[in-house]
């Protein structure tokens, strides 16, 4: 049986039942090529899919899914689902009215090649960062394909389904001159095989990481700061904490109450997009069927929405926004799609310090209270001149840091972060203080 | 689950495309897990996962492909892809390497030896949240108790074994799990008590194991630690209670004899066979066979019958745990310990029921005579190590001082640290009340169920973390 065919099934089976459910259809293809000694040395390839029942029932949910498609497993799933919902509490939740949603492909050819031409990619990668005397060693070098597909079906009406994929090349090489070492990670990606380059995505890792060997101890105080994208990708994951309906819903979030209100620098503008057009996580409509749509987080620094799905939104009294997010194995959460810094001016600094990397972010920052300690890596300016400096600390709380944006980079950089693709830019902010040598 | 014939087809192109050696590994899940939090379902959810594994060793590199599409076809395009990536093309194509090209199949599957005497389908949900309920309510035992979490986890298992060297191997695992995680609070205090048993078993885990007892456990455990005192800090003699004490062994010491890591030169414990690595009153064993152990298995999940290994006798290394892999890199003998999560893994050396075996001090108290001023480690938590040298930090989650051979005030916050081959060499008495407790073990392939135990021993010095 097909996933389509499960989930036809499925809601007529339901339907027979009398109760209301939802059948979502998840499948995932997966290559990664990892290469050493100018050779691949390890392979992934890997297909794994499934289908997820939600029965909801006298405002009851219950869950099930499977791995396997035959009538007696579907069988089995449906029969747990119901017994599931029946255990618990009545929570008043309902089954949204579905529409038509159509078939899409959002990746069509772009992944296919030779799976030869992919290996050569990544020992081209590899050899090529090898071939720098500064690299000492490479913890790994990976070329990475994935291709999702979701089929979405309710006796409610709901009925749709796409497909999505994207291809990435990282590396992480481990850098040396004299005493100073660095190790680094650097990603590129997008849909098209053939758009990538190896050499190009090599010398930007080399850059990334060699620009800090001969790094120097920060000297304590407060400094201008810009930070660049890639850091600036993790606080936006942060910050996507407190902005999840679902936060909001168990009470966990710092900006409730704020609607309407002045949270950050009017500088600031933050959009998610579920159409963007070539977007990586862009999709026709989200796990429960609720058409994608453009949504305002934060408009000039004025919190516009928190990111719903339909559950969140019936708790929280606000309107859905159409963020559910769900694998078949998984229960209803809440996700981004697209999330993007809005375009700036850009940033200028004459002389501060530019920080490049964070360590220690899950250990460090608390998303509820946005308090944050980590240690960090960077660049010191002074006089136009830029020198590579480490071994700093740096504390800030990150809904006063939104606060005090006093200038948004022009450039946007596109990095995966917690489950979301993020268009992150840099942010420039005034003095922060620095714990260093 | 599948067709011989799908099996030959696979293994067969796997052998025409260069492999020296191939295997397909087919599962078949059913799992429900149930969450009660104050007697209200959190969470109630059921899956069947399914899926295949093909594993091609070329000399000892291995490649490593899954899906769960387990029709000829797709089955047929993962091979064909690891082929063409890693394959020589010049094998002759034979599968049986005794035989003439085709699979001479031998057959075996599982006795029944960890068969559960309640089916999986028997009693419905709400008999179970019954039984989460009864839980809920024996721990109930103090007014501090605050919250009071209980899980169920059932999870049956079929796996499907077949190698190009013609083994086809069934097994049908059977596993039960119930645990309370108890909250106390008290003023600004706020402390937990865990405890978990579970077994190879179907629902009767209850007859031995009555939930409101589970559930009183933990709650004891958590008010223990609410009206502790901090922790004292310093070197001192240290008894480690039985069961759950044997983490400490297990992560410190058990996996550094993992070909995983030996295979390697990974493990400080590398080449070390025959030599006295334990103190004289270390044997340490690790068991496939305990009937019904949480850890065991009638085959390991490259298809071999699991054993009883002994890998420390009196202190001295006897054996290490073998896996195919670990066995063409070093030559040691397999020992059925090729173990993996699920079919998205290939199979390294793991664990099955690792424990001390009882020694020659038959009154657990005479553990405690003679230390003026120690600690009592009676159950463990989390912890770390390092995988290459076997350092370690454990915090002790039940702990109580131990002043003039009696066991005094309880303490929390302590935290044992210490190289796990050091502190196997200071074990000194090693008592007879062996127990073991289950966990989930997590390693380069995945999480897979494994008993910890041992009997109370007494460490004659490790270095205890107190409260900052």
């Amino acid at each position: 049986m097909t996933f389509e065919q499960a989930k036809t099934v499925l809601v007529q089976r339901a339907t027979e039942r009398g109760v209301e459910a939802e059948v979502l259809a998840t499948s995932g293809r997966e290559l990664t090529l990892s290469a050493a000694d100018g050779r691949v040395d390890e392979i992934t390839s890997a297909t794994r899919g499934g289908v997820g029942v939600r029965v909801v029932h006298e405002g009851r949910i219950g869950y099930a899914s499977s791995e396997a498609l035959d009538e007696a497993s579907l069988a089995w799933v449906l029969d747990e689902a119901i017994e599931n919902a029946a255990l618990q509490s009545a929570r008043g939740a309902v089954l949204v009215e579905g529409h038509a949603l159509g078939r899409s492909d959002l990746i069509g050819e772009g992944l296919s090649a030779p799976v030869e031409r992919k290996a050569e990619a990544v020992t081209t990668l590899e050899s090529a960062l090898s071939a720098d005397e500064r690299v000492d060693a490479i913890a790994f070098a990976r070329y990475s394909e994935s291709e999702s597909e979701a089929v979405l079906g309710s006796t409610r009406g709901a009925d749709g389904g796409y497909r999505n994929g994207y291809a990435m090349l990282m590396a992480s090489p481990i850098m040396r001159q004299g005493e100073s070492v660095k190790q680094g990670y650097e990603i590129d990606f997008g849909k098209e095989f053939h758009a990538m380059d190896p050499t190009r995505t090599s010398q930007r890792i080399l850059e990334k990481v060699g620009r800090h060997l001969g790094a120097t101890p920060l000297p304590t105080g407060r400094y201008a700061t810009v930070f660049e994208p890639e850091v600036v990708a993790t606080i936006l994951q942060l910050l996507l904490f407190s902005l999840s309906g679902k936060t909001l819903a168990e009470g966990k979030s710092r900006l409730a109450q704020r609607l309407g209100q002045p949270i950050a620098s009017e500088r600031f503008t933050l959009v998610d997009d579920p159409t963007l057009e070539n977007g990586l996580a862009s999709r026709p409509f989200d796990a429960e069927g609720t058409p994608a749509s453009r949504t305002v987080v934060i408009e000039r620094g004025v919190l516009r929405s928190f990111l719903h799905n339909s559950d969140t939104a019936r708790r929280t009294g606000q309107a859905n926004t159409g963020h559910a997010s769900r694998s078949y194995a998984s229960t209803l959460g809440v996700g981004a799609t697209n999330l993007m810094l809005e375009a700036g001016e850009g940033v200028v600094l004459d002389d501060g310090v530019i920080v490049t990397n964070l360590m220690g972010v899950h250990a460090g920052a608390n998303p509820i209270s946005g308090d944050v300690s980590v240690q960090g890596l960077g660049l010191r300016v002074e006089g136009g001149e830029s020198r590579p400096v480490e071994n700093f600390a740096l504390s800030f709380n990150l809904f006063r840091l939104l606060e005090r944006i006093e200038a948004v980079g022009a450039e946007v950089q596109w990095r995966p972060a917690g489950g979301a693709i993020v268009g992150a830019r840099s942010l420039q902010v005034d003095a922060l203080s620095f714990a260093g040598a | 689950m599948l067709t011989s014939s799908t099996a030959e087809t696979v293994l067969r192109a796997a052998r025409r495309g260069g492999a020296d050696f191939a295997d397909l590994y087919v599962e078949r899940w059913r799992r429900r897990n149930l969450r009660v939090i104050d007697g209200e379902v959190e969470d109630a959810v059921s899956a069947i996962e399914q899926g295949a594994g093909v594993r091609l060793f070329f000399g000892t590199d291995v490649v490593y492909a899954y899906t769960n599409e387990l029709d000829d076809a797709s089955l047929g395009e993962l091979v064909a892809t690891l082929v063409r990536l890693r394959g020589s093309g010049a094998s002759d194509g034979q599968v049986d390497e005794r035989g003439a090209g085709g699979l001479d199949l031998r057959r075996r599957g599982p006795q029944g030896l960890h068969a559960p005497r309640i089916a999986f389908d028997a009693f419905d949900k709400a008999w179970r949240l019954e039984r989460l309920r009864e839980l809920d309510a024996g721990a109930r035992i103090d007014p501090a108790v605050s919250q009071v979490e209980g899980r169920l986890i059932e999870w049956e298992q079929d796996v499907l074994v077949v190698t190009s060297e013609g083994d086809w191997v069934e097994d049908r695992r059977v596993r039960t799990r119930c645990a309370a995680n108890v909250i106390a609070s008290e003023g600004d205090q706020t402390q937990t008590g865990y405890v978990g048993p579970g077994l190879s078993v179907g629902l009767e885990l209850f007859d031995q194991n009555p939930p409101a007892e589970i559930g009183a456990t933990a709650a004891r455990q958590a008010l223990t630690n609410l009206r502790a005192v901090p922790a004292p800090a310093g070197t001192m003699p240290v008894v480690i209670g039985n069961g759950v004490g044997g983490v400490i062994f297990h992560e410190a010491l058990g996996h550094l004899v993992e070909t995983t890591s030996v295979a390697r030169r990974a493990s400080v414990l590398t080449d070390k066979l025959g030599q006295q690595v334990a103190s004289p009153a270390v044997t340490y064993v690790d068991d496939g066979t305990t009937p019904h152990g949480w850890g065991s298995s009638e085959f390991d999940d490259e298809g071999m019958a699991t054993e009883r290994t002994v890998l420390i006798d009196k202190g001295i290394l006897t054996s290490y745990m073998v896996d195919r892999w670990g066995s063409l890199k070093t030559g040691y003998r397999r020992t059925g310990s090729g173990r993996r999560e699920n079919y998205t893994y290939a199979p390294t050396s793991r664990m099955r029921n690792t424990f001390i075996l009882p020694g020659d001090v038959h009154d657990t108290k005479d553990l405690f005579q003679g230390i003026s001023y120690g600690l009592y480690a009676k159950a463990m938590g989390g912890g770390q190590v390092m995988p290459g040298s076997g350092e370690y930090n454990f915090a002790v989650s039940e702990g109580y001082v131990i002043r003039h051979g009696e066991i005094a005030e309880p303490v929390r916050g302590a935290m044992l640290v210490g190289k796990g081959p050091d502190t196997i060499q200071k074990v000194d008495a090693v008592a007879t009340d062996l127990s073991t407790e289950p966990g989930m073990c997590g390693s380069r392939s995945g999480y897979i169920p494994t008993e910890v135990g041992q009997p109370h021993l007494r460490v004659s010095e490790i270095v205890v973390g107190g409260e900052a």
